[in-house]
Formats: structure tokens, C-alpha cells, sequence
């Protein structure tokens, strides 16, 4: 029985040397990612780490994850890009979004993060239920993945205007205890803000 | 999240091993698998060892 293709992102956070090196090394291999499934990546470099990038590739595959994840694809690319301290991957899901405003504009700040929740579909609802609460801290976009490995493990997007925003919304307590209280936790990177710096539309 | 890519473990499955009593990577590394291929992970792995050591530690909350 051939496996049906199922959608899932990979992310990874790490530190390079130099991180304008990651950005044509994705390009070139455009093709591997092609035959990967991979149909989007997204590069955002942290606006707080001048070596810290975020990289998450968007695929539509029939592999299970732990085949992709083991491809020589992977570990050539973090070869290639100077990481010798392989960082944990997220795999997920995309299970919740919203978006508060409709154009865009130029991007926003981004802060990423992935967390343990005890009971995914309370958390769910609440973050829905409270969703008015985004918008008037200036939040643009809520982007909500859950871990294929993990049901309780989730990482979330948050994309705000402007760094004063960011700010606050860091700052706040309330915040901080749901959102944040598990960035840079054993296998969990600390909490990334940055910028989207480059995406790559892939045709199948 | 994946952590030993060779083998597809995950900081879900570390824990375990962690909990289980292992304290070091290769104590990991025997229980489970994770980074007993290339170790490359084994820094996550160490990472999350001592998460766990600092969370026995950590006094129970408060009802």
C-alpha cells in the first residue's frame, strides 16, 4: 500500500557564523528540497542574536518524518552551513491561525517559541477565546503547530509591528507564564525574535 | 522535537531515559538510542539532562 502525502513543517533554530551563508546555500539546493516535498521555506534572522537564524521548510511528503529527517539532505546542509551541534527539529502541524489585519505589508517582527501544554484542547479554545486580546496588543498573526511526536508540544508565531511592541508583549506577565515559560528549557531553543529575511516558493 | 536525527528520537523519549536514571549522554545513549550514531545531538542531549536534574530540584508548587 503506497503511504498517503501528508503536509507537516520542519524548523529549526541554530547559531551560524555567519548567517548570510544560509540563504544561498537553501537556494542552490533547491532541487533537493524539491525532491524532499518541500513546497515553501522560510528563513528569519533573529533581530536580538546577530548569529541566530529560524528556518522552517513547509513539505507535502509520504515519508514519515523520522526518514526525512534522516535523509544526507539534511545533515550536508547543516554541513554546509557551518553547524556541528545538530539542533533538535520541530515537526508539526499547522493546527490554528489567525490574522488581525488584512494586508500584510512589509514583514513584521517575529517571536517563535515551542511549548509543553498540559491539555492541548483547553489550550486551544482558550487561546480562541481570548483572541480580541491578541488584537489589542497589536498582534498581526497567530500561527499555531502541533508536534507530530508529541501531542502536548506546540510551537507557536507570533508576528507583531514593531519592536516597542514586541516589547510590551514580552513584558507582560500574563504572557510570559502561557507563552513563554519554556524557551530554552532542556531541548526547547530559547525564544526567537527576528524578522522574516527571505521565503522560497517551491513549484512541484 | 527530533533531537537524535540518525534515529529519530525525540526530547520526549530522552526524558524518559532521563527519568529512568540516566545522568549522562551515554547512559541516554544506551537507553534509547539518541546519540549513538554521529552525536551530534548529544549537547541537546546533555541539555536536557540537566533540565530534568534542575527540575528535581525545583521545590513543589504551591496548590
Amino acid at each position: 500500500m503506497i503511504p498517503e502525502t501528508h503536509s507537516l513543517v520542519l524548523t529549526t533554530d541554530y547559531r551560524v557564523p555567519d548567517p548570510s551563508r544560509v540563504w544561498p546555500l537553501l537556494q542552490r539546493r533547491r532541487d533537493g528540497l524539491a525532491a524532499l516535498g518541500a513546497h515553501h521555506v522560510f528563513v528569519y534572522t533573529s533581530t536580538t542574536d546577530p548569529e541566530r537564524v529560524l528556518v522552517t521548510i513547509a513539505l507535502e511528503t509520504r515519508e514519515p518524518v523520522a526518514e526525512l529527517l534522516r535523509s544526507r539532505a539534511f545533515f550536508d546542509w547543516f554541513d554546509a552551513v557551518g553547524v556541528e551541534d545538530l539542533p533538535a527539529v520541530f515537526a508539526g502541524e499547522l493546527i490554528e491561525r489567525f490574522d488581525f489585519v488584512g494586508e500584510l505589508g512589509a514583514p513584521g517582527i517575529v517571536v517563535v517559541g515551542i511549548i509543553c501544554v498540559d491539555d492541548p484542547a483547553a489550550f486551544r479554545a482558550h487561546v480562541s477565546e481570548t483572541r480580541d486580546a491578541f488584537s489589542e496588543a497589536g498582534i498581526r498573526r497567530v500561527r499555531i503547530f502541533e508536534a507530530f511526536d508529541d501531542p502536548n508540544e506546540i510551537m507557536f508565531l507570533h508576528e507583531l509591528s514593531d519592536p516597542a511592541t514586541v516589547e510590551r508583549w514580552l513584558r507582560r506577565p500574563d504572557v510570559a507564564a502561557e507563552w513563554f515559560s519554556d524557551a530554552g528549557v532542556g531541548a526547547y531553543p530559547p525564544l526567537f525574535v527576528g524578522r522574516l529575511a527571505h521565503m522560497m516558493r517551491i513549484e512541484s | 522535537m527530533y533531537v537524535c536525527l540518525c534515529l529519530g528520537v525525540t526530547n520526549e523519549t530522552i526524558g524518559r531515559a532521563v527519568a529512568a536514571g540516566a545522568t549522562t549522554s551515554k547512559q541516554v545513549a544506551d537507553a534509547c538510542g539518541a546519540g549513538s550514531e554521529c552525536g551530534r545531538c548529544r549537547r541537546t542531549v546533555r541539555a536536557i539532562i540537566a533540565a530534568t536534574e534542575s527540575d528535581k530540584r525545583r521545590p513543589p508548587r504551591q496548590p
